[in-house]
């Protein structure tokens, strides 16, 4: 006897240019359930709400990050489905076309890190048209990554306080030492919140980072490049075709360092203005972690 | 044997260079210090040190340090040797760089103007690959030279680990025996270790970055030692003396040591098997791979099916994982997409820097997989060796929270694995920028902690380096 497979349910894709920016908030949060593994807070998901980590997050495992892209591109469709090639190479960007289905290429979902960033994302690739009043109530990505630190870090300071209150003799003492540490890291961090300038330079450490390895593949390929003149001239073909594959390889490197320096840039540059809901965010996170710091000084 | 047409011609450019030295100096003053900006920590009590032990001895010297970027011998002489040691020729080294990166470089002017550089700066090219004969006749005139230069007296630069290191760590785990070698055929030789970095070095590079600020450590040692009756002995006593000088290094540096990673993964879970039916058809698999994986990687995979493919892609993700937490504590945030495994060879490459790490899959078993992954700070660990990261796997008791299970746990594995801390209780868990720091004493440990869970397993790991 021959059973029939009991078909899995089609998610009926939607044009992007016909639905609101809140009901395709609404439709990614409904399509990353499967992945989340914090009820709770994946209830009571809005725009700002990350899709990793569980103390304010939906406790979205790291590697389902691919699954939630993939997510978002079952559920729309969208009229930028025109492959142009970019370079003469392998690589293409999107324009428009027929409708068809929603393609995210690599890299375009970096700070996609909330479903209103995925809508961001989907309105800066011009899949969906800007809608400037809903990315108004969009916190960006720098100010989650940092509301994210806060919320973590006063998780930590909740938990070194009733390691204290529970020890005793030597013991306490050491546990003492470590919230006292945790206070002071705790209080800088509030201070640095309300010091937009400062938060800015706090995060150039990655930017500096990546953009060093930008720096450095640049200087890489120009040192190809001299060697690729002198085997050139030297007449050895056999060196010739190793630099090259060589050269195509920082190519593809260098593309890569790129991308990720862009995003790196992006946090530097948006944690230097503030929008009001990220004020909000901020001011909201750091009341609370003003609150636990009063807590834990009255332990300490 | 050196012949007589080769002695005659290392005399040549030793009168050569002599005569240029200071020409050279205010090059390298003008290059290094004026246009890039760089600036050393301590140099003259650094200086003072090893000038102390340098003037004690007049015989032969093998220079030998770490190697991050293309114009290390260029740094380490400059931090070393003050104008006013300069007319002591003989301490000047001999250096052996790649024939292929510098040799052939350019126009048919620039090239020009390379090679009078390099010889003027001692230089012999040296021919690393080809299993040829006349690769091998290469090598071995080159290594007549150098022997017949510290048999004079003089002195050669050679890195001991050859290349620029892969991960930006000295790893004295692998030595290589050609410095060994060279210490047991020249009487009264000494080895100059020096460890150079600049703050910001984190993987190797083709040149420091601009105002870098270097600091340096270092030390005069003996180049044979009674009892060392083999190369290895000798190479194995210097590169463990320069791991311990790296050490130094990193104690006083702002940038982590131990940089490693780990990741569980759980095979049953349902999140798992949505993501990768194993019986999936081939458009989705294809969408899986081409969002988590890299062409080469794919092709890999392409070979099996079914539940072996199931596995083997689970085994990748679990190492690319990890050894984005091993680069996210040296600073460098990445995704799959920019690592590469092999899980053959246990390696992994962070594509945009070429960065190469040491992967171990620890668990292996029907229910899961675990990965640790090293970038720096120790060794991962082979059959024979236990190696630096210790690490479980436990399951997630029901109703536990895993990622505060996993909190927990390991601080309760860092206590029970120590002599001196009686309970987990005076440790606390704490996070700098995402990542998970222990804190004792009120003091950030530097241990490389890493914190994973899936499904039904959490996972830790920190480093005892």
């Amino acid at each position: 006897m021959a059973f029939k497979r009991r078909e899995a349910p089609t998610v009926e894709a939607v044009d992007l240019n016909t639905i609101s920016p809140k009901d395709t908030e609404t439709r990614i949060i409904q399509g990353v359930k499967k992945y989340a593994t914090n009820e709770g807070n994946w209830s009571r998901a809005d725009a700002n709400t990350p899709f990793l980590g569980s103390i304010i997050g939906m406790g979205i495992e790291s590697s389902n990050l691919a699954d939630v892209t993939m997510s978002i591109e079952r559920q729309f469709l969208t009229r930028k489905t025109n492959r142009v090639p970019v370079n003469g190479g392998s690589e293409f960007r999107l324009e428009d076309g027929e409708l068809g289905k929603l393609r995210i290429l690599d890299g375009q979902d970096a700070t996609a890190a909330t479903p209103g960033l995925s809508v961001k994302m989907l309105m800066d690739l011009g899949h969906m048209p800007k809608d400037e009043g809903y990315l108004s109530g969009v916190v960006s990505y720098a100010y989650i990554v940092a509301v994210g630190d806060g919320y973590r870090m006063n998780d930590g300071l909740k938990k070194a306080v009733e390691k204290v209150q529970r020890l005793s003799g030597a013991e306490r003492e050491e546990a003492f030492m470590n919230l006292k540490t945790l206070i002071a890291k705790a209080r800088e961090y509030v201070s640095l919140l309300g010091d937009i300038k400062a938060l800015a330079e706090n995060r150039r450490k990655t930017y500096e980072n990546d953009r060093q390895t930008v720096d450095n593949l640049r200087q890489e390929l120009s040192m190809i490049g001299e060697k690729l003149k002198g085997a050139t001239a030297s007449g050895d073909s056999g060196q010739v075709a190793t630099l090259r594959s060589e050269e195509t390889s920082i190519r593809s490197r260098l593309k890569m360092g790129e991308q990720r320096y862009k995003i790196s840039e992006q946090v530097v540059r948006e944690s230097a203005g503030r929008k009001a809901v990220e004020e909000a965010k901020v001011r909201e996170i750091s009341t609370i972690l003003s609150q636990t710091i009063t807590d834990a000084q009255r332990v300490a | 044997m050196l012949s007589d047409v080769d002695v005659r011609s290392l005399r040549r450019q030793e009168r050569l260079s002599a005569w240029a030295r200071w020409p050279i100096y205010i090059f390298l003053f003008f290059s290094l210090r004026l246009y890039y900006g760089y600036r050393f920590e301590d140099m003259e009590a650094f200086r003072l040190s090893l000038w102390k032990k340098l003037d004690k001895h007049q015989g032969p010297i093998i220079w030998a340090a770490n190697h991050l970027t293309l114009i290390d011998s260029f740094l380490i002489f400059w931090a070393l040797v003050p104008p006013s040691k300069l007319s002591r020729t003989k301490i000047i080294p001999w250096s052996t760089p790649e024939y292929r990166n510098y040799y052939h470089l350019g126009g048919p002017i620039y090239k020009r103007f390379i090679r009078f550089l390099m010889y003027a700066c001692r230089c012999i090219p040296f021919l690393r690959g080809g299993d040829d004969e006349v690769s091998i006749q290469w090598r071995e005139n080159v290594y007549q030279k150098c022997r017949w230069i510290l048999l004079n007296g003089g002195s050669v630069f050679i890195f001991p680990v050859a290349g620029r290191s892969k991960n930006g760590w000295f790893d004295p785990h692998r030595p290589k025996d050609l410095l060994g070698r060279l210490a047991q055929e020249v009487p009264g030789v000494k080895f100059l270790c020096v460890y150079l970095r600049g703050e910001g070095q984190i993987f190797r590079t083709v040149y420091p970055r601009r105002r870098e600020r270097f600091r340096m450590v270092g030390d005069l040692i003996d180049g044979l030692l009674p009892g060392e009756t083999n190369p290895r002995m000798t190479s194995q006593r210097l590169f463990n003396r320069l791991a311990e000088l790296q050490n130094d290094w990193f104690a006083g540096s702002g940038l982590a040591k131990n940089c490693a990673g780990n990741d569980v993964i759980d095979l049953a879970s349902p999140h798992a098997r949505d993501i990768f039916p194993p019986d999936g058809d081939p458009e989705t698999i294809e969408e899986v791979y081409s969002r988590r994986l890299t062409a080469k990687e794919t092709a890999y995979l392409s070979e099996f099916s079914g539940e072996a493919r199931y596995r083997i892609f689970w085994k990748f993700i679990a190492a690319k994982e990890a050894a984005m937490k091993a680069l996210a504590q040296s600073g460098v945030m990445s995704n799959f997409k920019d690592l590469e495994a092999d899980l053959f060879r246990r390696r992994i490459v962070h594509l945009p820097t070429a960065c190469e790490m040491d992967i171990a899959l620890t668990v292996d078993d029907a229910e899961k997989v675990h990965a640790i992954c090293v970038l720096r700070g120790g060794y991962i660990g082979d059959d024979d060796h236990p190696g630096d990261v210790l690490w479980e796997v436990r399951q997630v008791p029901d109703g536990a929270a895993p990622s505060e299970f996993a909190r927990e746990s390991c601080l309760n594995f860092i206590a029970a694995s120590s002599d001196d801390i009686r309970t987990p209780d005076v440790l606390a868990m704490t996070d700098d920028g995402g990542i998970p720091k222990v804190l004792r004493n009120g003091r950030v440990c530097d241990w490389g902690v890493s914190l994973s869970h899936s499904g039904r397993f959490a996972a830790y790991s920190f480093m005892v380096s």
